[in-house]
């Protein structure tokens, strides 16, 4: 990896801290909070642009493609987060997204830049990646992966404006639980049943809980804002869903053209047909008006969730298959 | 028009098709979305679980113990895709699917033909989104700017007097019958193969042929083998200068029953060899046998992969190994012999391909080694259909992220002046919140670039912009 390349992928990742950190002081100087929100948004901005450079950078001096392995599809997992919520931002004139975007790309920077040097190393391709399939079966995948994140993400804000203060902390609880199993299973040489237990077990406690205590409201609801987030949750979802679908179809089309078979039942994919079934579940739900806005964020972090285990978890977690490129161990 | 959109479709011709009679279960919504989860629950265990049909049950042994392997595998998790509870489940989402089509999803297609309808006052002001403003300018003035204005930014609008209906995204709408059109067509060309398809693996040696008579296919198969067999003419592995495999290459000749080449093609990973619906493609590779000759007489020795290298163990005596290691097709051949007092293996030679060594009384010969090539093949009739249900899918979820949204505008007489009141609302399925204000941002212009209205009396409230919450949520939406 070349000074040029690193210097702008830790432009991006401090720029990600930096900005999270400003949105979060944003909200403690009521003053200046309109300004600071501004400023936080333009750090990111610079981070996007600095990490869309380090792409091309690594693109240029790897001589192929730069989405090949784990930490490549993590610096693609960030530009799209950022990417998201700046459009989002923009569109919706949200700020208070901001703080748990960055927070999510910081995330992916730190849990990248803690895996083995061999993995940001630029590396030759395994015979199977060597085709031109590859630049359009993962890109949409991992840009939807993020879409569905900022999604979750939204939901959280949702449950905060809408006072569902116990169902938004088991939320919350969940997602750091599921996080922690991923960050345990790649880094420590923990037993990965217990993790897969911890992942799935949790998730699946946390969501019921999460969708059985809606009912407690804890304060007046502010409606605008809930309404907003709910919105802004469907519209990363509508972005989301095509390209999870183009990923997975054009994932098939690739497999059929070098194995022979479109579908296997490779454990990544059929996550990736869970993820897909799960946010078919939502979409239907949404238009036939069957659940309320607060019912509807709950299964979108549930989604969050099933879209954390398809892109990270299969790898940390022990799960074997032929996507086993994001594999380190 | 009122803003409940069950009874306004049925105002306009919706009616569902199996409202009773033993289908009407199968066309609910409800169905559809616990048969989904259902789905998507059985298929999370099957990614959890190791598949017996794809790695084989060692693999599940080795997971999970072999207690509780035999149990994952009584209870049908193992092969949790071939259980009679998946396939029932698939059918049962397939029947949901094609009455949920049928009863929902395709007779919506009328809706979209029908005329739009014009509203006044008092229904806009129903409207999920609506807002009055009044300006100086006459009527029909006011109508023409505005529909220019809707027209500017994508809207299609029909005028009838004093109102105006517009629309935006009317092709968005046909993105469910579009989507489910290309779930069914991926039923139906999964069928196809299932009873017409086959498909297998084999590993070939260089020289040997590939043959379809082993070949996997349903229970419900209709289909014919072919008769011809692929001969592996060469194969070969190219590296990166690491030494790490970089792609693998098999040159094939198609030959029919009595030994005639009807083609010849090469192949690699990604490249496949295509003959008469039948396509030949490069899964693995690897060295298989070592052929060396002791004394001029031929031995073939079986190579086993250990790591990066291959290698053959000869016993010599009760303690003594002699082991031969390759790199690759290439490379010369290395001794080494290993004895168990010694920590590692002690290299005794190299020999290049076709030169020998003497060890003593043994001349040992370096003759070649036997690559094989892992060739899997597949027929898959239904693939043309399944292609084109996935470029349906693809259409239907791309046109199912355009928004849909209807404008209505009223406009009327100021009271006794010139100006005018106009009334306008509407809604949006999607992005509510862009669709608000982009209709605030046309009241906004049309307050600007039209003259104001003329006040004659005390200051009227309902002169200035209003948003008028109804009963819908997204009436409070941020503006």
């Amino acid at each position: 990896m070349s000074d040029f390349q690193l210097a702008l992928t830790n432009t991006a990742g401090v720029s990600s801290v930096m900005s999270f950190w400003v949105f979060v002081a944003s909200n403690g100087f009521k003053k200046y909070h309109d300004k600071m929100m501004t400023a936080a948004s333009i750090v990111m901005g610079i981070g996007f642009v600095a990490l869309t450079l380090a792409i091309i950078a690594r693109g240029v001096e790897a001589q192929r493609f730069p989405l090949a392995n784990l930490y490549e599809s993590l610096l693609w997992f960030a530009w799209a987060t950022m990417g998201g919520y700046l459009a989002l931002a923009t569109a919706y004139g949200i700020r208070q997204l901001g703080w748990l975007a960055a927070m999510l790309a910081a995330t992916m920077f730190l849990y990248g830049s803690w895996l083995p040097a061999n993995q940001q190393t630029i590396s030759p391709l395994v015979p199977a990646l060597v085709s031109y399939w590859r630049q359009i079966h993962v890109p949409p995948l991992i840009v939807s992966y993020a879409m569905f994140f900022l999604s979750g993400l939204s939901s959280l804000l949702e449950l905060f404006h809408s006072r569902r203060k116990v169902s938004l902390g088991l939320s919350v609880g969940t997602i750091v639980l599921a996080f922690t199993a991923i960050g345990l299973g790649t880094f420590t040489s923990v037993d990965t049943k217990w993790l897969q237990l911890l992942f799935v077990g949790g998730s699946l406690l946390g969501t019921i809980g999460a969708y059985y205590t809606l009912k407690i409201k804890s304060g007046e609801p502010n409606q605008k804002q809930a309404e907003l987030y709910d919105d802004v949750s469907y519209r990363a979802i509508a972005i989301g869903f095509p390209l999870l679908t183009i990923g997975i179809i054009t994932g098939g089309l690739w497999a059929n053209h070098a194995w022979g078979t479109y579908w296997s039942w490779d454990p990544k994919e059929s996550m990736a047909l869970v993820t897909w079934l799960s946010y078919a579940a939502y979409i239907h739900l949404r238009i036939h008006h069957e659940a309320s806005a607060e019912k509807l964020s709950v299964v979108s972090v549930a989604g969050l969730l099933l879209t954390l285990l398809t892109y990270l978890g299969f790898n940390s977690l022990g799960f074997g298959g032929l996507h086993s490129y994001g594999k380190f161990k | 028009m009122t803003t409940s959109d069950s009874h306004s479709k049925q105002s306009l011709g919706f009616r569902p098709v199996f409202r009773n009679g033993p289908l009407a279960i199968f066309a609910s919504v409800k169905l559809t979305i616990f048969l989904l989860a259902l789905c998507a629950t059985t298929i999370l265990v099957g990614a959890w679980c190791p598949q017996e049909a794809t790695v084989g049950q060692e693999k599940v042994i080795e997971q999970f113990g072999e207690e509780m392997a035999v149990n994952l595998h009584n209870w049908g998790i193992t092969d949790i895709f071939h259980t009679p509870f998946f396939l029932i489940l698939i059918a049962f989402l397939s029947m949901n699917m094609v009455v949920g089509s049928l009863d929902k999803v395709f007779p919506k297609l009328r809706l979209l033909k029908l005329p739009l309808q014009f509203f006044g006052p008092d229904q806009i002001a129903k409207m999920p989104f609506n807002t009055t403003f009044t300006v100086g300018a006459s009527p029909a003035e006011t109508l023409e700017k505005l529909q220019i204005k809707l027209q500017q930014r994508g809207f299609k609008t029909v005028v009838h007097g004093n109102q105006l209906a517009a629309e935006y995204g009317k092709i968005g709408r046909y993105a469910p019958t579009i989507t489910h059109i290309g779930l069914l067509s991926l039923l139906l060309g999964v069928t196809i193969t299932s009873w017409t398809g086959f498909s297998g693996f084999k590993p070939v040696r260089l020289g040997d042929d590939l043959s379809f008579k082993d070949s996997e296919h349903s229970k419900q198969w209709i289909g014919k083998l072919p008769t011809w067999k692929v001969h592996v003419d060469a194969t070969r592995r190219e590296d990166y200068e690491s030494g790490e495999a970089k792609q693998w290459y098999s040159d094939l000749s198609v030959i029919d029953d009595k030994g005639k080449v009807l083609d010849k093609q090469q192949i690699s990973v990604n490249t496949p060899l295509e003959y008469k619906g039948v396509d030949v493609y490069q899964s693995s590779w690897g060295l298989d046998q070592l052929i060396v000759s002791f004394n001029g007489h031929d031995k073939t020795l079986d190579l086993r992969q250990m790591g990066k290298v291959y290698a053959a163990f000869l016993p010599l005596d009760s303690e003594t190994v002699l082991i031969m290691s390759l790199r690759n097709q290439t490379a010369p051949l290395r001794l080494f012999a290993k004895r168990p007092e010694w920590d590692a293996p002690k290299m005794i030679s190299e020999i290049p391909q076709g030169k020998a060594v003497n060890l003593g009384a043994v001349e040992i010969k370096y003759v070649r080694p036997v690559p094989v090539t892992g060739l899997q093949y597949k027929s898959d009739p239904g693939l043309p259909i399944t292609y084109i249900a996935f470029g349906f899918i693809m259409l239907g979820v791309l046109l199912a992220a355009i928004p849909f949204r209807h404008v209505w505008v009223s406009v009327s007489k100021d009271g006794a002046e010139s100006g005018s009141a106009v009334s306008i609302g509407g809604r949006s399925k999607k992005a509510k919140v862009g669709f608000e204000r982009l209709i605030t941002k046309i009241v906004e212009s049309m307050k600007h670039e039209l003259p104001p209205p003329v006040v004659t009396t005390a200051i009227d409230p309902e002169s200035e912009p209003s948003i008028n919450p109804t009963a819908s949520r997204s009436n409070e939406s941020n503006v």
